[in-house]
């Protein structure tokens, strides 16, 4: 049996506006296994940003559980949230959110410095991520002189500092353009492969969507839909079809020839 | 890369918002260290007027007791040449030996003196040309073997020595007197023909500047005036016969000018109610000086607090989205908030060694501007006797530079505001919840 990573229990979020009570998510149960690339997906409204602001322990469910790494989150002090914040998530936004006073390489940093990593090693694993996401040589400039796409790849990169057990992409490819679209979902669907990386992300696009393992459709804070994705294949190198041996790279099957 | 160099590059980031609360702050500092230099040089400034004043006064005291027992009786010197027929006084040998039998008269010393004045043109204030007469020097021809002489002999030589016994053809000149003999010490000058050697330089203020000492033999010499002498110094053995020996004279001679020691006693006394009024005044100045410069460090504290209070309000508020990054990537409380901290203390370092630059610079014009000045109490005048005036000393004269040890003190209280005023918007910064934060934009 694979090991479950993240959790939740009838996990619910009521927002108040004044008397209004407006329900965000409604008892929704959701498991992550280890390794595992999903995605989230859902109309505007649908609950999708709470959810995953709910699991990064940026925001406070009003009831119900959220386990992460055999830890109840939702129950943590704000001093022991941070702690997990910083040690076991890994953020991506929709908007970058580098800080711009800071090079590529000292945002990827900045967060270890946190968790007391020694200099010189912090700067290693650094440039290491950076290289990673394909960013060599471009470790000195500063956001303002990096393309949308390397700005996300920077982010990534520092989502990945700590070592994460887990990387939420808050609509990642959001404001980018396709080109870079698909790059920085082929890039996650690498970490995915490559490092065990275990991804959530959240998305309207439906065609980023297919690129992961699993998809969830959320609607009005319930997940209704569930199917396979695109990336399962790719993981199991095998065709979902006839079952023969595929390439990662490959669009159709080599010998079904239907669409992969 | 350490919060230290995230400080200093959001410092730098901003470049206008820095450089405005460096410039208040600087000034705030300046304030700080110019007030203290500003009472300093002020209570320089009354130090040395009382200092002024206690001399003033012991020299007063002496001056009254030296004349305590001394009476002055004068016939007024008329020169023939200016005012012809005018008949002049002379005291005899039996006058003196008169006088100097009076019950209580301890010792006598018989002067004659004589004012050398010359008629000068004088333009008046309706434009008329006026003769008036100018007196040019006055010479005291005193009987050099009179036993109390040393009570009569100018007290402040300054050059050279006073007359000595038995002396001839000696002169102690006043100070003026150099110039209009064009001889100093050691020089010899003509007096109504006869040259006598300089051999002492006195300095006598008010009306005895112009004083010529002489042997009494020789001022008889040069005035035609053998054997006569027209003032005489009477000294009473006690001061409480002064009074009798005065009635006795003015009895004896009417014409004769007699002055005894309660008038001079008087002008002394109105003199040493001044002094002690301006010594008053000026000692409530300067309590209200400092009064004012304390209300004005306080003032200069909470203006300094507020603005790095503001300033950092602001920039919480500015950087809000940004605080949000930080705690979502995982920054703990602490981590944010050391870092506003110590943006407040850098730039207060930063305003503080400004604030010392012009706190250098313009302490005398701030101190001066900040701070009221000692002499604005005072009172002001000629003294009634000795014809100086009160001798006040203006904080303008004294220049007020910043004390090290102060500027340190009050660097090290701007830092400390620095820091305190960012505490309260650093932690406000770190209990931002991350969820809000990051909505703002």
């Amino acid at each position: 049996m694979s090991e479950i990573i993240l959790k939740t229990e009838k996990l619910s979020k009521t927002y108040e506006m004044g008397k209004r009570k407006i329900p965000a998510l409604h008892e929704l149960n959701l498991q992550v296994v280890k390794g595992e690339f999903i995605a989230i997906m859902g109309s505007s409204g649908s609950g999708k940003t709470t959810l995953l602001n709910m699991l990064g322990c940026l925001d406070k469910p009003t009831s119900g559980k959220i386990i992460l790494d055999q830890t109840d989150v939702a129950s943590l002090h704000e001093k022991k949230l941070c702690e997990i914040r910083r040690n076991k998530i890994g953020f991506v936004f929709q908007t970058f959110n580098l800080l711009p006073y800071l090079s590529a390489l000292e945002n990827v940093e900045l967060i270890m410095e946190c968790s007391k990593k020694p200099k010189a090693e912090r700067k290693i694993k650094a440039r290491e991520l950076l290289q990673m996401v394909g960013l060599s040589g471009r470790e000195d400039h500063r956001p303002n002189r990096l393309s949308a796409g390397e700005q996300q790849r920077v982010a990534i990169a520092r989502a990945l500092a700590n070592d994460p057990a887990i990387v939420l992409a808050d609509e990642p490819t959001g404001n980018l353009d396709t080109e870079n679209k698909y790059e920085i979902v082929r890039l996650l669907g690498r970490l995915n492969i490559n490092q065990g990386t275990t991804i959530v992300m959240v998305t309207h696009d439906s065609h980023m969507a297919s690129h992961t393992e699993r998809i969830l459709l959320l609607n009005d804070g319930k997940i209704t839909k569930e199917r396979q994705g695109l990336h399962q294949v790719k993981k199991k190198l095998m065709c979902p079809y006839c079952g023969s041996k595929i390439q990662p790279s490959d669009v159709r099957c080599p010998s079904c020839r239907k669409r992969l | 890369m350490g919060v230290i160099t995230r400080a200093v590059r959001n410092i730098s980031r901003r470049k206008t918002r820095t450089l405005l609360v460096v410039v208040a702050l600087a000034f705030s500092m300046a304030i700080m260290v110019s007030i203290p230099a500003g009472i300093t040089a002020n209570q320089l400034a009354m130090q040395q007027t009382t200092e002024n004043y206690g001399k003033l006064t012991a020299d007063m005291q002496q001056t009254i007791n030296e004349t305590m027992k001394l009476i002055t009786c004068e016939y007024p010197y008329v020169d023939p040449a200016i005012f012809p027929g005018a008949t002049s006084y002379y005291f005899s040998e039996t006058d003196l030996n008169y006088i100097a039998s009076i019950t209580g008269v301890k010792d006598i010393v018989p002067v004659l003196q004589y004012d050398n004045i010359e008629m000068q043109s004088v333009s008046t204030e309706g434009g008329r040309q006026m003769m008036q007469g100018g007196l040019v020097y006055r010479i005291k021809g005193v009987d050099l073997n009179a036993s109390l002489l040393i009570n009569y002999l100018p007290g402040n030589i300054t050059e050279g020595r006073n007359l000595q016994k038995g002396e001839s053809s000696a002169v102690v000149i006043g100070k003026e007197l150099k110039e209009y003999f064009h001889a100093g010490l050691g020089d010899t000058v003509n007096i109504k023909g006869k040259s006598f050697t300089v051999v002492g330089i006195h300095e006598l203020t008010g009306m005895d500047p112009r004083n010529i000492y002489m042997s009494l033999t020789d001022a008889q010499e040069i005035l035609n005036l053998t054997g006569k002498v027209n003032t005489v110094d009477v000294y009473a053995e006690d001061s409480s016969l002064v009074g009798d020996i005065t009635t006795t004279i003015k009895a004896a001679y009417p014409y004769l000018v007699v002055t005894g020691y309660q008038q001079r006693l008087q002008q002394l006394n109105q003199m040493q109610g001044i002094s002690d009024r301006t010594l008053k005044n000026a000692q409530s100045a300067l309590n209200q000086t400092q009064m004012t410069a304390m209300q004005e460090i306080i003032l200069a504290i909470i203006a300094t607090s507020l603005i790095v209070l503001f300033t950092m309000f602001y920039a919480v508020r500015e950087r809000t989205k940004e605080i949000g990054i930080l705690k979502a990537i995982g920054f703990s409380n602490w981590n944010v908030m050391s870092q506003f901290i110590l943006e407040g203390v850098f730039i207060s370092i930063l305003a503080g060694l400004a604030g010392i630059a012009i706190g250098t610079v313009a302490t005398p014009v701030l101190s001066s501007l900040l701070l009221p000045h000692i002499s604005s109490y005072a009172e002001s005048g000629v003294l009634p006797i000795g014809g100086g005036t009160i001798p006040i000393v203006d904080q303008g004269s004294i220049t007020a530079t910043p004390d090290l040890q102060v500027a340190m003190f009050m660097f090290g209280v701007v830092v400390l505001l620095g820091a305190i005023g960012s505490l309260y918007p650093a932690w406000r910064a770190s209990r931002t919840r991350p969820v809000e934060a990051l909505k703002y934009e």
